[in-house]
């Protein structure tokens, strides 16, 4: 184990990082807000605790809080702004927010380190502390999926107008998964450059949205543990295959062209729809009828357990 | 004067992307992230061939927009058509449409990337040369002649035939209320397919102008384009045709203007910027109407 671990640091490090940036994409897309701003908020929190670190002396840690508020921040401005736009519009507007921030960072002279970046910012940060930090988060996260206020955000997502007359507040709670998204994203920034010592304006663009998004689409929109797997697989398959390294761009435009009509919920819809299917083929088969009414028996089970389980399971159709 | 010739010809090249781009979105409701990689690869084809046969002008033009064309339509089929076809509700297939968009984007880009190593690509090899014409102090090339007439030509061509014709009337039918238009008689898939072909022959057309234009591609253009087109459209308005050749215009008047006053590094930051402002200020955009969508 410690052998294997040593060896794999890197790519352990990397999936990591790669987690933290795509949970800060995918928490908005679970409320149904179809924002890309938690890039942008990368590059928001790296720069900022680049910046801190290299030029103001400032240590890891403040440096890396300074950097996630500041994102978090920023990131509940764009939102209290553009809150109100719907789908694609929204999308865009934080694509484009994203995009400013390294027109920015490109332009920002001496501070920012223009076009080539800001190098030999490497911090005190270790794995064990990104995994730490990464626990926090999912931790919360896990949270937000289960009970009262994992079905607040699924009718939130599902149904904006149904869960205003229910009571809850939409938008607030719309402005406040930028506030979210915009920590995770500026934690993930700043962990990340100050793990690797450098961070460039070209890192912040359309590609890394790409990535976090291939992320989220081939492990599943809908649960951490979705982002989780799909970290693990755009991580690791480069290491496993040689090929798919030759090839990496080609086969994951596959991969998520494949996912986006076929598998719209990821490998963990896939694996939670096989399960809830053995399942409640185990419990009815006894009594029923061997071949006709299995399906049908599937269908209005009484004692059909979690109930978020099975919203997630129908609102297959989300992503 | 010759910043306003300048900003013609941007705007032309910028006007083919986003025409095809604006088609697609306002009738079949497809908006399509895989536009600026059919632009850049259609025009890396017709460069591929040029690299053995020696050719002229039209016939580089050809290929690059039969390319865009079956690529366009190609990927309506095999993928946005199956997505529409597997999906319950309007939202998450647009979701799913724009995600699809952007995998199919990658597959020609990293094509194109690898074949050329990231490098820049033209059409060294063609026997079109450009020639420049000097008028009242104004430097024109037959190229940007060309590219303007191109672009303004089917810019009205198009808004004439969406509106008058009665393929157009379909299509724009369809945008209205697909199910509605079905009902009538309007053959949606094979409307959507065409479509989509004809917004990638746009995208073809312009990608080979372009580098007939500016001499050299990169592997990274169809993404910015792909954004400042969208920019334009919001401009503009959705649904509105005279908008898209309005904001092609006002998006390339602004980039040249921040290169005049040298500010070149800024200037993504205009299209950016400029989604910004017209989604807070007049979500509709100039011409376009509040969308009114019933569940």
């Amino acid at each position: 184990m410690i052998a294997w671990y040593t060896s794999n640091a890197v790519v352990v490090q990397a999936t990591m990082t790669t987690l933290l940036l795509a949970l800060s994409i995918q928490l908005p897309l679970r409320m149904g807000v179809f924002s890309f701003a938690g890039v942008g908020c990368f590059g928001i929190g790296g720069y900022t605790a680049a910046i801190l670190y290299t030029k103001f002396d400032v240590g890891t840690w403040p440096a890396v809080v300074l950097g996630t508020l500041l994102a978090g921040i920023l990131c509940y401005l764009l939102g209290l702004v553009i809150h109100r736009l719907s789908g694609l519009y929204l999308g865009m507007a934080t694509v484009a927010f994203t995009l400013i921030v390294a027109v920015v960072a490109t332009n920002g002279g001496s501070l920012t380190g223009g076009a080539s970046g800001i190098f030999g910012a490497l911090g005190g940060i270790n794995n064990l502390h990104v995994f730490l930090l990464l626990a926090l988060v999912i931790a919360g996260l896990a949270i937000s999926e289960y009970g009262r206020f994992g079905r607040k955000i699924d009718s939130v997502r599902e149904d904006p107008e149904l869960a205003a007359a229910l009571g809850i507040n939409v938008s607030r709670h719309r402005k406040l998964v930028f506030l979210a998204s915009g920590l995770i994203g500026g934690l993930a920034g700043a962990v990340t450059t100050l793990l690797r010592s450098t961070i460039t304006p070209a890192e912040i663009n359309f590609h890394m949205v790409v990535m976090a998004l291939t992320v989220i689409i081939i492990g599943g929109s809908s649960s951490w543990l979705g982002a989780l797997i799909g970290a693990v697989i755009i991580t690791w398959l480069p290491t496993l295959l040689s090929f798919v390294a030759e090839w990496e761009s080609i086969i994951y435009g596959f991969i998520v062209a494949l996912a986006a009509v076929f598998l719209p919920s990821g490998v963990l819809g896939l694996a939670k729809g096989l399960i809830h299917r053995w399942r409640s083929r185990r419990r009815s088969t006894p009594p029923a009828p061997p071949s006709s009414n299995v399906e049908k028996a599937s269908d209005d089970e009484p004692s059909s357990p979690e109930p978020e389980h099975s919203l997630a399971s129908t609102q297959g159709g989300t992503l | 004067m010759q910043e306003l010739l300048n900003t013609l010809t941007l705007g032309s090249i910028y006007l083919l992307f986003a025409l095809g781009m604006a088609l697609a979105w306002s009738t079949i409701g497809i908006l399509n992230f895989a536009h600026g990689a059919i632009f850049v690869f259609s025009a890396f084809s017709a460069h591929f061939v040029s690299e053995y046969v020696a050719m002229p002008m039209p016939m580089l033009i050809l290929i690059s927009v039969l390319v865009g064309a079956t690529l366009s339509a190609l990927t309506q089929w095999l993928a946005f058509e199956q997505i529409l076809k597997r999906s319950t509700n309007h939202r998450s297939a647009e979701l799913r449409v724009l995600i699809g968009g952007i995998g199919v984007a990658a597959i020609p880009i990293a094509i194109v990337d690898r074949a050329t190593a990231s490098a820049p690509f033209g059409f060294a090899n063609s026997t079109y040369k450009s020639e420049v014409y000097e008028f009242m102090g104004l430097r024109m090339t037959n190229t940007s002649l060309i590219v303007i007439i191109a672009g303004v030509g089917i810019a009205v061509a198009l808004t004439l035939w969406l509106r008058a014709s009665r393929q157009g009337l379909g299509l724009r039918a369809i945008g209205v209320d697909s199910e509605t238009a079905s009902l009538m008689g309007v053959n949606r898939t094979v409307m959507a397919i065409g479509t989509m072909a004809i917004a990638g022959g746009l995208a073809g057309l312009a990608g080979a102008l372009q580098v007939f234009q500016l001499q050299a591609m990169g592997v990274a253009t169809g993404d910015q384009l792909l954004i400042k087109a969208f920019a334009m459209i919001v401009l503009g308005g959705l649904g509105s045709m005279a908008g898209v050749i309005l904001g092609a215009f006002v998006l390339a008047g602004a980039e040249t203007l921040i290169f005049a006053v040298d500010l070149g590094t800024w200037v993504d930051a205009v299209s950016f910027g400029l989604i910004f402002i017209v989604l807070l200020v007049r979500p509709q955009g100039i011409f376009g109407r509040q969308e009114v969508r019933r569940t």
